[in-house]
């Protein structure tokens, strides 16, 4: 459990508690530079500037999940078109620890507090702090763009986060990259803010 | 296995998982015996030795922990509240770590670290209720209780399987694991508790405190499955509870116990204790909030006010009403955050909580307004951009 990643937590912690088995090996698909990408089910296309890998694995039916490195140094994930009233993340603890809902009539900060929340639940900690919440644009449309650092216990290494969300026809659009706050954050970030400019929405 | 052993330890501390009972045969002072607690007490034998060595281990680690509260101020008086209770001498014995973690639960390892969970500083009203716990998990360190355990585990399995498994790093999960590891057994805990008890009316504390935690709890999960439309799980038995006492069995014999003690000008420390946490509850308020367990919230927050709604508390349950929003929430949380915000010691927040609520009630113009006064009074804020575009002006 040293190098918990921020959705590797997430399946520790349902492995942990026996509710899934344990995924059939996550498998990979690479996700060429230069050539425009459907992601979360086609619901978005990017055109990164660089290779990716796509994992199989999902954090929620409309969710995925793309690294450079491997999860524990760096993780993008998508989400598209989340109704409302639904999760951002699967549900896996509906009983012991529900994750808050998605609301179509949530405001551009509220979605920070629902990331934030959520993530405070799924990663058990209390480590986790959002700063500089601030207005852009997510394929045209209004949208928030906010960071956050967090730590979890048992893997204490400070994770730097960066994510732009926005409510489009009254579904919830998200783009979230974390990794290590130490080197990889830096390194990378850049890179995601310009792939989130090449983001187009499906109509 | 191992999932299955995870599994069950993950839902133990998920499960309200204090330690605080009593017995009326149990005793302070094992005769002739040397406590762990006596002043240069040293392991006495192999296994006592190994123990120790793993715990040193785990508490240099601990002590870089970035979940460690390390508030000097708030250190000291908690570690002063269990002097107290335990007396100068035996608490020199110990040391205390408040980790930032916000579910009720202490623990005690054979060495004399004891970890105390912020949410448990946030459940507990004065010093006498946090004495029940500081005191009993004492006891179990002073009647070896761990050393038993290992000991008993041992006898059945093989002692390097054991200590494999002893937490190196400390994640809620290995917290629990070690909490398991030194799962101690039913008399141990009334044990614990009767030693606790007897601490507390010794050196001035109200004894009826370690059973007043018990109910408290107990309301409080009915709470969290009053807001979650579930069957209350107050008087579950087996599981966790096997091997403890359940809560009204507790409670019960706690407050039979402590009526015993008399009433011999006993004090509760509740506004030294109100003082020493002040600082510190609109973070564990906040801790609490963003757990989505609105009954459990809301049942606390009432608890906390019970001297009165300060502006502190009126924020936390606008906030708490707000994050939920359902129909009638904004119109409360509104309320609640005008309230907050006449208060002379008012946070600015309260002005983003009120516009932001307006906002979603309905009422556009009116929460600008309410947001461009949060800016005013917090040209600072983090969120400064992304309020300062919601808080213009309609044109």
């Amino acid at each position: 459990m040293t190098a918990l990643r921020f959705f590797g937590t997430v399946i520790v912690a349902v492995l942990a508690f026996g509710l899934l088995s344990p995924p059939a090996s996550a498998t990979w698909k690479v996700i060429d530079g230069g050539k425009k990408a459907d992601v979360a089910k086609e619901k978005m296309s990017v055109t990164p500037k660089q290779d990716w890998n796509r994992s199989s694995q999902r954090p929620s039916p409309y969710g995925e999940l793309w690294t450079l490195d491997g999860f524990s140094l760096n993780e993008l994930s998508f989400f598209a078109a989340i109704p409302s009233g639904k999760a951002i993340y699967y549900n896996y603890q509906t009983k012991n620890r529900p994750l808050p809902k998605f609301k179509s009539k949530m405001l551009l900060t509220d979605l920070a507090e629902l990331f934030e929340s959520t993530n405070r639940i799924v990663l058990q900690t209390s480590l986790f702090d959002v700063s500089s919440v601030e207005p852009t644009k997510l394929a045209g449309h209004d949208a928030v763009r906010f960071q956050y650092e967090y730590a979890v216990q048992g893997d204490e290494l400070k994770r730097n986060g960066e994510a732009v969300a926005a409510i489009i026809n009254g579904k919830l659009y998200l783009v979230n990259f974390v990794a290590p706050a130490i080197h990889y954050f830096d390194r990378d970030i850049v890179k995601v803010r310009a792939l989130i400019d090449t983001i187009e929405i499906a109509n | 296995m191992l999932k299955k052993l995870l599994s069950g330890l993950l839902a133990l501390s998920l499960t309200i998982a204090p330690h605080s009972v009593l017995n009326s045969s149990a005793k302070i002072e094992n005769a002739g015996a040397v406590l762990p607690s006596a002043f240069g007490y040293e392991p006495q034998d192999e296994d006592e030795r190994g123990l120790w060595l793993q715990m040193d281990e785990f508490e240099k680690k601990l002590k870089h922990s970035k979940l460690l509260v390390k508030d000097p101020k708030l250190n000291a008086y908690i570690q002063r509240v269990l002097c107290k209770t335990v007396g100068q001498e035996r608490c020199a014995s110990t040391r205390v770590y408040i980790m930032r973690t916000p579910y009720f639960n202490a623990s005690m390892a054979p060495n004399g670290m004891m970890m105390v969970w912020s949410g448990l500083l946030l459940r507990v009203r004065n010093e006498a209720e946090l004495a029940s716990v500081l005191g009993h998990e004492f006891g179990h360190f002073e009647n070896q209780h761990s050393l038993q355990s290992f000991r008993d585990i041992r006898a059945k399995t093989d002692a390097m399987a054991w200590f494999s498994l002893v937490p190196v790093v400390g994640s809620l999960a290995q917290f629990s694991l070690m909490g398991s590891l030194f799962k101690f057994n039913r008399q141990m805990e009334r044990e614990a508790d009767m030693i606790a008890l007897n601490y507390m009316s010794s050196n001035g504390y109200d004894p009826k405190a370690a059973a007043t935690i018990w109910e408290q709890l107990r309301g409080e999960m009915d709470a969290t499955a009053k807001g979650r439309k579930q069957k209350s799980r107050k008087d579950m038995n087996g599981g966790f509870f096997a091997t403890h006492p359940n809560s009204k069995e507790r409670m019960e014999y706690l407050k039979d116990a402590a009526g015993d003690k008399g009433n011999a000008g006993f004090r509760d420390g509740a506004a030294e204790y109100r003082a020493a946490l002040k600082k510190w509850w609109p973070r564990l308020i906040d801790d609490q909030i963003k757990l989505n367990d609105f009954g459990a919230t809301e049942f606390l927050l009432e608890q906390l006010a019970s001297n009165g709604w300060t502006s502190d508390l009126l924020f936390a349950r606008g906030e708490l009403y707000r994050a939920r929003g359902r129909s009638n929430d904004f119109e409360k949380a509104i309320g609640f955050y005008r309230k907050a915000a006449a208060k002379r010691d008012a946070a600015p927040e309260c002005w983003r909580g009120l516009g932001l609520a307006l906002m979603r009630s309905g009422a556009v113009d009116e929460g600008k307004a309410a947001l461009r006064k949060y800016l005013k009074r917090k040209p600072d804020a983090d969120d400064r951009a992304m309020i300062g575009v919601m808080a213009r002006a309609s044109k």
